[in-house]
């Protein structure tokens, strides 16, 4: 007999029925604690996909993706965002909250570490001097993340005059994040929407 | 004490749900609520943990924990680290089960394109925020250029970069001071 697949929805967002076999929680508890301790960079997301996917066969590819794409746009930091989709998929709300706890615990106990080191340390110049280069370069990555997204976004004039109209009234003129994230949000994706059905008819 | 725990939950609880990206777009506001209108930090101290928390791994969203530590102690990074984390958590969990029930939609793609823009702004600002607090010489200027030239057009890794620069500087430091 054939096994049947079920049928796989175009989105590959739908399949977040559990597994046929329910995960243990202290998979999920294990897998991301290990994957929490070891990511040093950018490569957090490659070693989830690599536990998740091609180790642990918890979501297909088309499944990781969907999750990967929601982790990016929503708040939050995006590899938790992500643990706690997969979490969520695995074994539900339980699921979510081992997946998140387990991958911030390593990354919070080191920076205790390096808090308290900072404490000891900070009666000295040289602290103040070196911390202030790794500043510079700390900034200097900002700068690239912030060039990499508007080198992707639409070459029409609303995204940039957004873009330029929250870095004025948030970085130069200091106006509270909250209120002017609560009207640039609706009206930007407002725009969004008129340019994108623009571009349909 | 009490008064500041309390006080860092009602700083990072509302920026958890506007962390679009991770940290970075949030570091304007956290710069200005933790030095300017609480003065739980100096511009010296606020700069130095900017670079504690680019010089560790994890989520770049960890400042809090590291700020509440230096405000408040053990506790303080406690309650930072919950209300950096659970509001955005939150929120991501009920999308995430709205979106599955949801096909790709004109709005669904409008909500991901609208607010890359906004992040974008917020982004810069951190970038200025984090300029403003330093103490900024041409050393530091010319560091930045260097390491945003470095980031955007290749691919290599940020610890690699954070070490060379802390060891550059070290040395820098007892050389000429």
């Amino acid at each position: 007999m054939a096994l049947e697949k079920p049928e796989q929805p175009a989105d590959g967002l739908k399949s977040l029925e559990p597994p046929a076999t329910r995960v243990p929680l202290s998979h999920v508890f294990w897998s991301f604690l290990k994957i929490g301790g070891s990511a040093f960079g950018g490569s957090t997301q490659a070693l989830i996909h690599r536990e998740t996917v091609e180790r642990r066969r918890w979501l297909d590819e088309q499944a990781f993706l969907a999750g990967f794409a929601l982790s990016q746009v929503l708040p939050g930091a995006n590899p938790v965002n992500l643990a706690l989709y997969i979490g969520l998929k695995v074994r539900g709300g339980l699921g979510a909250t081992v997946a998140v706890v387990a991958m911030i615990i390593p990354a919070f106990a080191i920076i205790m570490l390096m808090g308290f080191a900072y404490r000891q340390l900070s009666g000295m110049p040289v602290t103040h001097f070196v911390l202030g280069g790794v500043a510079a370069a700390g900034v200097g990555a900002t700068l690239s993340v912030g060039m990499k997204v508007v080198a992707k976004l639409p070459r029409r004039w609303t995204p940039f005059l957004v873009g330029i109209v929250v870095f004025v009234t948030v970085g130069l003129l200091r106006w509270p994040m909250v209120p002017v994230v609560l009207v640039a949000v609706p009206l930007s994706i407002f725009a969004a929407y008129w340019n994108g059905r623009e571009a349909r008819n | 004490m009490d008064q500041r725990l309390l006080g860092l939950f009602i700083v990072f609880a509302p920026l958890s749900l506007l962390s679009f990206g991770g940290g970075q777009a949030i570091v304007a506001d956290i710069q200005n609520q933790t030095v300017n209108v609480h003065g739980y930090l100096t511009n010296q101290e606020f700069a130095d943990l900017f670079a504690v928390s680019r010089a560790a791994p994890g989520p770049s969203t960890l400042i809090a924990a590291l700020i509440g530590y230096q405000v408040a102690g053990f506790f303080g990074a406690l309650v930072s680290c919950l209300a950096i984390y659970v509001p955005s958590s939150l929120l991501v969990y009920g999308i995430s089960s709205w979106w599955q029930r949801h096909k790709i939609s004109p709005l669904k793609r409008a909500i991901e394109r609208g607010l890359a823009p906004v992040a974008v702004g917020l982004i810069f600002a951190g970038a200025l925020a984090v300029l403003r607090a330093a103490n900024v010489g041409p050393l530091e200027i010319a560091t930045l250029m260097i390491c945003a030239a470095l980031f955007y057009l290749t691919k290599v890794g940020p610890y690699l970069v954070v070490l060379s620069v802390a060891a550059i500087y070290f040395v820098i430091h007892f050389i000429f001071m």
